[in-house]
């Protein structure tokens, strides 16, 4: 993969995003008033790939009678929940609601958990006990956890030994546990095998939890125990772990014994291949993952746990008329990230109003831009573009990138700045909510 | 809850404790390959010779989409009786995709209890891997699983020098019922380099590999196994034992570049 040399052309590939969802919004869909008014698309998970698919459908056909079903009345990004806990920034900065959805864009928002799904009657149970019905369904339901494939990692452990892999209250027992964490402590971090949620966020954690400590407890360590030998942009974190933090972070690889085969949260203590126990007093385990439940339920998902999908339009490849997008699907090579969902969301939910008004979908092309902040003032990218080639997805030769090694720290500076430009604006795109407001 | 002592870290092995914790293993692909695959890898079809191997009876297991070809988790099992006279006798593994297709030769013996191993393996693309194996009454058995292999920023691996070469690190079961089966965990640190990649300054950097590795147990051969260029750096073997008594199984290590090195475990069979 090749560095992106200069910020300019980074800043056009940012820039396509938007602009890939303009041109969507420009190529005016000849709609089929009857068939598209009469059609009820539902619309199952309200965070970047739903709530963008639930806006999007209402953009491409304003007709569409279109339901968003999420439990949260105030939803709250994974993206930035790092800079939370290094303290940068409050919980609250992290939520966003949904009354732009409904009172701008038409969407129904329903605040209630999807229980079950009738795929013959085409009907979606929810927790309240009613039924929607609907012609199209859109899951983007995240993803859950393997409770259990990790031994001793349970429910019951998570309230000891946070994951935080989903933003909530999880996250905020992690900062509480930080705070009351003694100074001369040591943070441990298990790291999960591919494929995962954020594949950038556990090493983004360890970042800004070194910032905070070296700030609030210097005294203390991290040592972030990996199940794998490599990672997402990991030369641009070691060298910002080693400019920012000295050697206050402690990365294992799977091939120095870091991969953790047993959790005893009581004790604060993991083991690993090996044999090595190694104790914390702050332990955050990232779990092994599967797609959210409510794709095993609507029998989308297969044995590996995730959701494969027609590469085009992202409409499941083992239940016509169910499309599912974001972390819960079998991309690859698109990271399960928010970025992606929510151009995942786009496109499907122009295939969708394609498909019933009687079109054939259009060529899609997906991109991609993670941000990962190392320390305040210290943002790094990787960027990538993908399409369907032979059938399969790919990532579009030399489409992306990431940033340079060894740019001055003005460069760094910039991107830290345009990751929270990023923030403001994806997070406006997906619910329109606008920062502080 | 499970007791653990000390890792082996260093040349000589100690005991590893436990018995087998949940393996974080992926789920088998979807897409089974037609056995015949192996008609178009030419060692392979050098080993048959005129023998008509017999399609299933041998599960692979991999990620049906993998982003880091350098390193795919790859489990083998041979349906199979381990017992004198009947058992699994070699087992034979390709990446057909590969520019030098070889994989590894992996030799049993009925005190290995099981014909089976987990491993990480290079893969040059998308392709089959396929997997032979010979019985001690000289049946073939095969099977071939797809693979696909995408290219991403996202997870691309920077090409990192291998740090405390020819490190090993092993783990055996602590203490196993006589006739039970336990895993056994082997890793040394090699860069395993293919001699097919060149390095900044565009010199081809030579062919160095991990061979042969051996595992004995009380001086009689568990399992022995060949590594070729499609074996991931670091080359990492469970496998299992089923000793009848206590004793201490023994393994050896040696490269190509002409570095051996050993390790000990003990087990304790009640």
């Amino acid at each position: 993969m090749k560095a992106i040399p200069g910020i300019s052309r980074r800043e056009a590939l940012r820039l396509l995003g938007v602009v890939g969802a303009g041109s969507l919004l420009g190529a005016a869909l000849p709609l089929k008033a009857r068939s598209l008014g009469s059609a009820r698309v539902v619309v199952v998970g309200g965070g970047f790939g739903g709530a963008t698919a639930a806006k999007y459908l209402k953009r491409f056909a304003p007709s569409l009678d279109v339901t968003l079903v999420e439990p949260q009345r105030r939803f709250y990004t994974c993206p930035f929940t790092n800079l939370y806990l290094g303290g940068l920034r409050d919980f609250e900065s992290l939520g966003h609601d949904y009354r732009q959805l409904t009172d701008h864009y038409g969407v129904t928002v329903v605040h209630e958990r999807a229980e079950a799904v009738d795929t013959e009657r085409k009907e979606i149970r929810l927790s309240g006990g009613a039924a929607l019905s609907w012609d199209r369904l859109v899951l983007s339901p995240g993803i859950d956890f393997r409770w259990g494939e990790l031994e001793g990692y349970d429910e019951a452990a998570a309230v000891k030994a946070p994951h935080a892999w989903k933003a909530g209250p999880q996250t905020m027992l992690l900062r509480r546990q930080l705070e009351a964490m003694p100074d001369g402590g040591t943070f441990i971090l298990v790291a999960p095998d591919n494929p995962f949620r954020c594949p950038p966020g556990p090493y983004e954690r360890v970042s800004m939890i070194a910032h905070y400590l070296r700030t609030e407890k210097p005294r203390s360590k991290i040592l972030l125990l990996d199940a794998k030998d490599s990672f997402s942009k990991q030369g641009l974190f070691m060298e910002g772990w080693k400019e920012n933090y000295g050697d206050l972070i402690e990365w294992v690889p799977r091939s120095s014994d870091g991969r953790v085969l047993r959790v005893d949260a009581g004790r604060l203590e993991v083991e690993t291949e090996f044999g090595e126990i190694h104790r914390a007093d702050v332990l955050n385990v990232v779990p092994p993952q599967k797609a959210g439940f409510i794709a095993e339920r609507a029998g989308v998902a297969d044995e590996t746990g995730w959701v494969p999908v027609n590469p085009k339009t992202f409409e499941s490849t083992r239940v016509p008329g169910i499309y599912v997008i974001g972390d819960a699907t079998q991309a690859a090579p698109m990271p399960k990230s928010g970025f992606v969902a929510n151009t995942q969301a786009k496109i499907t939910a122009r295939a969708i109003a394609a498909d019933l008004a009687g079109k054939a979908p259009p060529d899609p092309k997906w991109a991609n831009t993670c941000y990962s902040l190392i320390a305040p003032g210290w943002g790094i990218t990787v960027a990538g573009v993908y399409d369907v080639h032979d059938g399969n997805l790919r990532e579009v030769p030399d489409s992306g990138g990431v940033s340079p090694l060894g740019a001055d720290r003005s460069f760094r500076a910039r991107e830290a700045t345009y990751a929270e430009a990023w923030y403001a604006g994806i997070a406006h795109d997906t619910w329109g909510t606008r920062p502080g407001a | 809850m499970k007791k653990a002592v000390a890792s082996v870290r260093a040349w000589a092995g100690r005991r590893g404790a436990l018995a087998l914790a949940a393996l974080l293993m992926a789920a088998p692909a979807s897409a089974a390959r037609s056995p015949e695959s192996w008609d178009r890898i030419a060692p392979a079809r050098e080993l048959l010779g005129d023998a008509k191997p017999r399609a299933g009876g041998i599960e692979l297991r991999l990620p049906a989409v993998t982003q880091d070809g350098s390193s795919v988790p790859l489990t083998v099992r041979v349906d199979h009786p381990m017992e004198e006279g009947n058992f699994v006798e070699a087992l034979y593994l390709f990446a057909s995709g590969n520019p030098s297709p070889e994989l590894a030769e992996i030799r049993f013996t009925p005190l290995a209890g099981e014909a089976r191993i987990d491993t990480r393996i290079r893969l040059d693309g998308s392709q089959t891997v396929v997997a032979l194996a010979r019985t001690s009454r000289g049946e073939w058995l095969a099977g071939a699983r797809e693979v696909r292999v995408t290219v991403s920023g996202c997870n691309s691996r920077s090409a990192g020098s291998v740090e405390n070469l020819m490190e090993v690190r092993v783990r055996a079961p602590d203490r196993l019922r006589a006739g039970q089966t336990g895993d056994v965990r082997t890793l040394i640190n090699h860069p395993m380099e293919t001699g097919l990649r060149a390095d900044a300054e565009g010199r081809v950097i030579p062919e160095r590999i991990v061979r042969t590795f051996r595992v004995e147990f009380e001086g009689r051969t568990v399992l022995e196994a060949r590594y070729y260029r499609a074996m991931a750096a670091n080359p990492y073997l469970l496998f299992p034992v089923a000793p009848e008594r206590s004793g201490t199984l023994s393994f050896f290590w040696k490269e190509d570049a002409g570095e051996s090195v050993t390790a000990e475990a003990s087990i304790r069979v009640s």
